[in-house]
């Protein structure tokens, strides 16, 4: 079967590392980290992990308050993100949609759970008046499993199909491969998707319970998250958005759009075997077929973009399951040692840094990876960035609920 | 708690909740029309309300209320229902 070219052709993002991607890279090429310490979180009972990495600040008056009104933080930065990439695609600002058929577009985006800020204040007010009483109209907008999309959909007048993926870590990635798929069967032609998520201690909490969380770091912030290091003890929450416009070649040529980057094809698929431990054989399966359905072969991939948290078991296993696929050829590394975890958008704001990585030669390195684990030996993980010309990629994403995804990049220019 | 007390605190739930400016708030202002509040506005005024001057409000009361000066006129209602006026 003939493959149907799906292009990205506009991109935008809201991180722990800068709101522009321009911003981003810069900090990415010169090891910038975006952890913070929490003293605040101290406070907490149980709470372990002290460590962060909050979004830059952003401003969010460009949306008025009637479409801002039933945001919270992480649709704020949905928001803001897709504005963007919409304005990078080319769309026109005061009417973006008139050159767009509503029935061939479709917007997917989603985040781990609703706001976990706002549905703290809701159960808190719950409790403190015994039943509903004093609840603002907007509360249960923002805690909604598609509040991110749909705000979205809201803040840009997207009028046309509305799916939420919900798949935690995996989200964004999963939107992107299914996205691709639509519009590989011609059910659409343009996609507006990403994932969105917001730092809560209660979402450091969920980790910290299962002993996933860096603990060891509270006082050392910049040394944490470790991936593929020796000394790694769990990953670090962050949060942002991160948004991509995909199109077919048809849409493209018809709107004169410029494309930045091949989404070549991708595969998601759930091990049905542990609901936290990774599979390594599940993982490698996921990323031969994604090979497959890009039609690539394991040796023209040049680089993989790892999901790698700095856990001490998902490291290994993800290490084990790139090494049955690709053995000790292609560079690896992770970008959660410089973001942190932005667990719903964390796949698409790591496929926007490889195609930058792309377009300026040059892979980013793992961050804080000073003494390699020997169980990830078997993968070639970068220490240093490493200059030159590439252009396939592989990007991993797994997430809880035995969720592994695996997509593939090439670079347009 | 007098008419003046009042207004303010009706005014402050409106420019904190609503993000509308001072100068738009004037007694014959449309609620509607001129300051643009809808449905889910109308819910919320209420909840800031209650928590601003402290008594429960029945929303029924809001029902006829067509201009910022009837919300100053039923929330001094409110207040003197409650036994709160000195």
């Amino acid at each position: 079967m003939t493959q149907k070219k799906v292009y990205i052709t506009g991109m935008g993002l809201i991180s722990s590392l800068g709101n522009d991607v321009e911003t981003v890279f810069r900090n990415l090429k010169e090891n910038v980290s975006g952890v913070r310490s929490m003293p605040e979180w101290q406070k907490y009972k149980g709470l372990n992990t002290n460590l962060m990495a909050p979004a830059m600040n952003y401003d969010i008056s460009c949306i008025p308050r009637k479409k801002r009104r039933s945001m919270s933080p992480m649709a704020e930065m949905g928001a803001i993100a897709t504005l963007r990439a919409m304005k990078q695609a080319g769309l026109d600002e005061e009417n973006p949609w008139k050159d767009i058929n509503p029935q061939k577009s479709v917007m997917i985006m989603g985040s781990t759970t609703g706001s976990p800020g706002a549905l703290e204040s809701h159960f808190q007010k719950l409790f403190e008046n015994e039943g509903p009483e004093g609840q603002t109209s907007t509360a249960f907008f923002k805690i909604m499993n598609h509040s991110v999309p749909a705000n979205v959909a809201l803040a840009t007048g997207f009028q046309g199909p509305l799916l939420s993926t919900g798949s935690a870590c995996s989200t964004s990635s999963q939107a992107m491969i299914q996205a691709w798929e639509m519009i590989q069967s011609e059910l659409y032609d343009f996609a507006i998707v990403g994932g969105a998520d917001e730092a809560f201690y209660t979402s450091a909490a969920i980790f910290d319970t299962v002993q996933a969380a860096s603990t060891k770091y509270n006082d050392d912030p910049n040394s944490s998250p470790r991936p593929f290091d020796i000394n790694r003890d769990g990953l670090v929450i962050s949060e942002g958005a991160g948004v991509v416009i995909m199109e077919s070649e048809e849409s493209i040529n018809k709107r004169n759009a410029k494309p930045i980057a091949e989404f070549s094809g991708g595969a998601y698929c759930c091990d049905g075997q542990h609901m936290s431990q990774p599979i390594p054989e599940s993982m490698a399966y996921t990323m031969n077929w994604a090979l497959n359905r890009a039609g690539v072969n394991h040796l023209d991939i040049e680089y993989i973009n790892a999901h790698a948290t700095a856990t001490v078991l998902g490291d290994r296993q993800e290490a084990q399951a790139i090494a049955t696929v690709f053995g000790k050829r292609p560079p690896v590394s992770s970008l959660k040692g410089h973001f942190g975890h932005s667990l719903a958008a964390c796949g698409t704001i790591e496929a926007i840094c490889s195609i930058e990585m792309m377009k300026a030669d040059l892979m980013i390195a793992n961050r804080n990876l000073v003494t390699i684990d020997p169980e990830c030996e078997s993968i070639f993980t970068l220490q240093h960035n490493k200059e030159g010309r590439f252009n396939t990629i592989l990007s991993n994403n797994f997430a809880f609920g035995g969720m592994n995804t695996s997509f593939v990049l090439k670079n347009c220019e | 708690m007098d008419k003046n007390v009042i207004i303010e605190h009706v005014n402050e739930v409106m420019v904190e909740g609503f993000e509308l400016n001072t100068d738009q708030l004037h007694p014959d202002a449309k609620i509607v029309d001129d300051l643009e509040l809808d449905s889910l506005d109308a819910i919320d005024m209420l909840v800031y309300l209650e928590e601003k001057i402290n008594i429960k409000v029945d929303p029924e009361k809001f029902r006829t209320v067509k201009t910022l000066g009837d919300v100053y006129n039923v929330v001094e209602e409110v207040v003197i229902e409650a036994g709160k006026t000195r």
